[in-house]
C-alpha cells in the first residue's frame, strides 16, 4: 500500500517539480519570482486542449497526447517570450527595483488567468482520454496510465532542460548571466538574447506543466493557481536552486500523497502550511542549503 | 443616492485594507499576499461569535482583532528573519491555508456555501470615522522612527542593520500592525456585505491592494488613498463592461509600469503647507 | 576611551581563507590603519567585526564585552559603526533622514506614542531632529537637509555617509575606503575634517585606505594585510621601511 502511495506521490512530483523548475529558471536568471507562471500554465493548458481537438480528428493515442504536449510546451515558450518583452524588459532595462517585477509578474498572472477566463466563460472543457487503458499493474501495484506518462515526459523534459544548459552554448550563456550579468555582458552574450531563451525553457516547461495538471485536475481558468505547489517545492528544496526544486518537488509531492490519504484533500494545503513554515523554521536555506550572500 | 452611499462605504473598507498594504508593502517593502486571510479571520471571528455564541458586538470585534494579532504573529515571527521572496511565498501559504480551514469547518463557518444570516450593522459614519482614525495613525507611523526605519530597510536592509535597527522586530511590528487593522477592515465587512465566503479572500485581493498602492506611487500615503477612490470606484462604473473589467484593470497598470513606474504621485504627499500653497495661489488670483 | 580586542578571526569562503588568524588591539583614542593590496581581505574584516559575516573562528571585544556573533544591529548598538565602500545610503529618505534613522534606535518612545500623537512623540521627534542637523553641520552638509542623498555629488554623499555613522554614537568607527573617488583637495579637506571629528569625540577609528598618504598622516599604528593574513604592523614611519610590505605592493626587487 505504502509503496503504490510512494507512486503516487513521485508521479505527482514530477508535475510539481516540472512546475517549480520552470520558476525556479527565471529566479536564478533574473533574481525575482516569476508570479505570472500560474497565469501562463492556466493558458497553456487550454492551448493544449485546443490543440488536442484540432489533431484529435486526425490522429488518436499516444500521437494526439504528443501533439498536445508539443503544441502546450511551443505555446507556452512563446507566450513566455511574449510576457517578457511586455512585463519586464523595461523594467530591465531601467535596472527598476524588484518591486516592480512583482508587481509586473502579479499582474500579468491576472490578465491571464481572466483572458482565460473570458474564453472559457462559464464552459467546462477536458481533455480527451488519451489512452484505452488507464492502468498497468506491476504485480499487486497499479500505475495509472497517465500517471505513467506523467513521470516520463516531466523527466524528459528536465533531461533535455539539463542536456540545453550544460552541453549547448545558448546553455552556456544562460548559466554564466544568472552568475554576473555585467561580465557576461562583456564576454559578448547579448543579455536579452540570453533572458528571452531562459524564458522561452521556462515557457516549455510551464506548457508541459500545463497540460499535465489539466489532465490531472480538469481544465479550469485558476490551474495555474497550483503553481503555489511550485512555490513550496522550491522553498523547500532552497530558492536560488533548481536541482533542489527538483528534490523539493519530489518530496512534496510524496508527502502530499500520504497526507491526503490521512486527512483527506480538504485540509492538505493547511498541513502543506505548517510543513513549509517548520521547514522554514529549520532549515531556512532549503536542502539544497544555497544561500545568496549579501556582500558588504 | 444609496448607491453611492454603497459604493463609498464599501470604499472605505477596503481603503482600511489597502492602508495595512501600505505599511507592509509601501513603508517596508515586503510582499505579503496574506492581507485578504486578516479580512477574512476578522470578518469570520466576529460573525460566528456575534450569530453562533451570542457576544455582544464590540466584543465579537475585539476578539476578532486579537486572534488576528495572533495569527499575525504565527505567521510573522518565522517569516520575518527570512529573505524577501520567501515571505511572499509563506503568506501566500498562510492566505490559503486560512482559505482551507474555512472551506473545512462547514459546521461552524458554513464552508464552501458561506455564511449567511449576519446583520448589517457597519453604517457609512462608522466606516469614515473608522477609516480617518487609520489614515491618522499611519501618518502618524510615517512620520516617526517606526516609518523612517522601515523606509530605510526597505531601502538597503544590510545598511539598515548596520545603523542600529533591529530590521526584525521592526518588519513584525509593522506587519502586526497592518494585520490588526485588516481584521477590524473585515469586521466592518461582514457586517457590511451580511454574507461572506472563503473563496471572497483569496491571494487576489491582496495582489489587487498591491496593485492599488503601486498605481498610487508606492512611496505615497495619499497616491493610496486616491488609488483605492478610483480604482474601486472605477470599476463600479464600469459594470456593464465586467468581463473585460479584469482585463482593463490589469492593462492599465502594466501601461502604468511601464510608462510611469513611479505610480500616479510617485513621492508627493499632500501635506498642510501644500494644501497652503494652494489656497494662497488661488487667493492671490483672485 | 575604549578598546577593542580582535582575536584570531578566520574566515573561509569554499575553499579560500579570506582572512587566517588575523588578531589586532585598537587603544582608546587611536586611529588604526588597514592596507594591503587588493584582494588582501580589509573589507572582510569590517564585515566580521560589524556581523556582516559570520566568523569561522575568532573573538571581538569590545571594553571586555564580547562581540562575537551578535546580529548586527546589536553590534551597532554597543558601539562599532562604520561607512561602506560602495555608498549606501537610503534613497527612498532625504538627506536629515538618512541621519535620523541612525539616530532613531536611540530615540525613546513607543508604539502608544504613535497612535495617539503625544506630546512625548512630538519632543523626541524634534530632538532627533536637532541631533541630526548638528551631525550634519559638523561633517559640513548644512543646507543640503531637503536633498535627496543620489543627486548629491559624490564627495558629499561620502560626508553623509560619515554623519550618519557619526550618529549612531559609535566607540569605534570603522572607515571603508573613505577617501576613494576624490580628487586631491578633497582628500585633503577630508584628512581634516576626521581630525576634527577625532579630536571632538572619543572614539577610536580604523581606515582602511588604499590612498596612502590617508593613512600615513592619520594613523598612528598600521597594519598590512596580505592573502588575508597580518604581513606587518607598526608605525607608519616603520611600515614604510618594511621590506615585505614593499614587495607585496610592488613585488620582489630584482637583483
Amino acid at each position: 500500500m505504502t509503496l503504490q502511495l510512494l507512486i503516487n506521490g513521485i508521479s505527482l512530483g514530477s508535475v510539481y517539480a516540472l512546475i517549480a523548475v520552470g520558476f525556479a529558471l527565471i529566479f536564478n536568471i533574473l533574481k525575482f519570482s516569476n508570479f505570472s507562471h500560474g497565469g501562463l500554465m492556466s493558458v497553456t493548458a487550454y492551448i493544449g486542449y485546443v490543440a488536442s481537438v484540432f489533431f484529435g480528428r486526425y490522429i488518436k493515442a499516444l500521437p494526439l497526447f504528443v501533439v498536445t504536449l508539443v503544441a502546450a510546451a511551443l505555446g507556452g515558450g512563446l507566450l513566455a517570450m511574449v510576457v517578457e518583452r511586455v512585463a519586464f524588459r523595461r523594467l530591465r532595462n531601467s535596472n527598476s527595483s524588484v518591486i516592480y517585477y512583482f508587481i509586473s509578474s502579479i499582474t500579468m498572472g491576472i490578465l491571464m488567468e481572466n483572458s482565460v477566463t473570458i474564453f472559457a466563460s462559464s464552459n467546462f472543457y477536458s481533455y480527451p482520454s488519451f489512452f484505452p487503458t488507464t492502468v498497468i499493474r506491476f504485480g499487486a501495484l497499479s500505475v495509472a496510465i497517465p500517471d505513467l506518462l506523467t513521470f516520463l515526459f516531466s523527466g524528459l523534459s528536465l533531461v533535455i532542460l539539463l542536456v540545453v544548459l550544460f552541453r549547448t552554448k545558448i546553455g552556456l550563456a544562460i548559466r554564466s548571466t544568472s552568475f554576473d550579468t555585467g561580465t557576461a555582458k562583456l564576454m559578448g552574450m547579448d543579455p536579452n538574447r540570453v533572458v528571452a531563451a531562459t524564458f522561452f525553457a521556462s515557457g516549455v516547461l510551464g506548457g508541459v506543466a500545463g497540460v499535465f495538471l489539466g489532465i490531472n485536475y480538469t481544465l479550469y481558468p485558476q490551474l495555474g493557481q497550483l503553481i503555489v505547489k511550485g512555490f513550496v517545492a522550491s522553498v523547500i528544496g532552497g530558492l536560488g536552486s533548481i536541482s533542489g526544486a527538483l528534490i523539493g518537488a519530489v518530496l512534496l509531492g510524496i508527502v502530499e500523497i500520504f497526507l491526503i490519504g490521512l486527512v483527506g484533500a480538504g485540509w492538505s494545503p493547511v498541513v502543506i502550511f505548517v510543513i513549509m513554515l517548520v521547514f522554514l523554521l529549520l532549515r531556512p536555506r532549503g536542502i539544497s542549503g544555497v544561500i545568496v550572500q549579501e556582500k558588504a | 443616492m444609496e448607491y453611492l452611499v454603497s459604493t463609498l462605504t464599501f470604499t472605505g473598507i477596503t481603503l482600511i485594507g489597502v492602508l495595512g498594504v501600505y505599511m507592509v508593502t509601501g513603508l517596508t517593502g515586503l510582499f505579503s499576499f496574506g492581507q485578504a486571510a486578516f479580512l477574512a479571520i476578522g470578518a469570520y471571528i466576529s460573525a460566528v461569535l456575534y450569530k453562533n455564541l451570542g457576544f455582544p458586538l464590540p466584543l465579537a470585534a475585539f476578539v476578532a482583532m486579537v486572534v488576528g494579532l495572533a495569527a499575525g504573529l504565527l505567521v510573522g515571527l518565522p517569516t520575518v528573519r527570512l529573505r524577501r521572496d520567501y515571505i511572499s511565498l509563506v503568506t501566500f501559504g498562510f492566505g490559503e491555508a486560512i482559505i482551507a480551514v474555512l472551506n473545512n469547518t462547514a459546521n461552524i463557518t458554513g464552508g464552501a456555501m458561506g455564511l449567511s444570516g449576519v446583520p448589517q450593522r457597519t453604517s457609512f459614519p462608522l466606516v469614515l470615522v473608522s477609516v480617518i482614525v487609520c489614515v491618522a495613525v499611519v501618518i502618524s507611523y510615517k512620520n516617526s522612527k517606526y516609518g523612517r526605519q522601515c523606509l530605510a530597510l526597505r531601502n538597503d536592509e544590510l545598511a539598515a542593520k548596520s545603523m542600529g535597527i533591529n530590521v526584525e522586530r521592526l518588519k513584525l511590528v509593522t506587519f502586526l500592525i497592518a494585520g490588526v487593522m485588516t481584521s477590524f477592515a473585515g469586521v466592518l465587512y461582514v457586517f457590511y456585505t451580511t454574507y461572506v465566503e472563503p473563496g471572497a479572500f483569496g491571494w487576489v485581493i491582496s495582489a489587487e491592494w498591491m496593485i492599488i498602492v503601486f498605481v498610487g506611487g508606492v512611496n505615497s500615503l495619499t497616491g493610496a488613498v486616491v488609488a483605492t477612490v478610483l480604482l474601486t470606484g472605477l470599476p463600479e462604473f464600469l459594470r456593464f463592461a465586467s468581463e473585460w473589467r479584469i482585463a482593463i484593470y490589469c492593462i492599465v497598470v502594466l501601461l502604468i509600469l511601464n510608462f510611469r513606474p513611479s505610480g500616479i504621485f510617485g513621492e508627493h504627499e499632500i501635506s498642510l503647507g501644500f494644501l497652503r500653497r494652494l489656497f494662497r495661489k488661488g487667493a492671490g488670483a483672485a | 576611551m575604549s578598546s577593542l580586542e580582535v582575536k584570531g578571526l578566520s574566515k573561509a569562503f569554499g575553499g579560500v581563507k579570506a582572512i587566517d588568524d588575523f588578531s589586532f588591539e585598537v587603544d582608546g583614542h587611536d586611529i588604526v590603519g588597514i592596507i594591503g593590496p587588493n584582494g588582501a581581505g580589509k573589507t572582510t574584516v569590517f564585515n566580521l567585526l560589524t556581523g556582516v559575516y559570520s566568523l569561522d573562528a575568532g573573538r571581538v571585544f569590545l571594553d571586555g564585552k564580547e562581540l562575537t556573533g551578535l546580529p548586527q544591529h546589536a553590534i551597532t548598538r554597543a558601539g562599532i559603526a562604520r561607512t561602506f565602500q560602495n555608498i549606501r545610503l537610503f534613497r527612498g529618505l532625504n538627506v536629515l533622514e538618512n541621519v535620523m534613522t541612525a539616530a532613531d534606535p536611540y530615540s525613546d518612545y513607543n508604539l502608544l506614542d504613535v497612535c495617539f500623537f503625544t506630546p512625548r512623540k512630538r519632543r523626541r521627534e524634534h530632538a532627533v531632529r536637532d541631533l541630526s542637523r548638528s551631525y550634519l553641520k559638523i561633517v559640513g552638509l548644512e543646507g543640503y537637509e531637503k536633498e535627496k542623498p543620489e543627486s548629491l555629488p559624490y564627495g558629499l554623499q561620502r560626508k553623509l555617509e560619515l554623519a550618519r555613522a557619526l550618529a549612531t554614537n559609535p566607540k569605534v568607527l570603522l572607515l571603508d575606503e573613505p577617501a576613494a573617488g576624490l580628487n586631491p583637495s578633497e582628500v585633503r579637506a577630508f584628512i581634516d575634517l576626521v581630525r576634527t571629528i577625532h579630536g571632538r569625540f572619543q572614539f577610536s577609528i580604523i581606515i582602511i585606505e588604499h590612498r596612502l598618504e590617508v593613512v600615513m598622516e592619520l594613523s598612528s599604528k598600521i597594519f598590512v594585510l596580505n592573502f588575508g593574513k597580518l604581513l606587518a604592523s607598526g608605525t607608519p614611519a616603520e611600515i614604510v621601511c618594511h621590506k615585505a610590505v614593499t614587495e607585496a605592493y610592488l613585488g620582489q626587487e630584482e637583483t
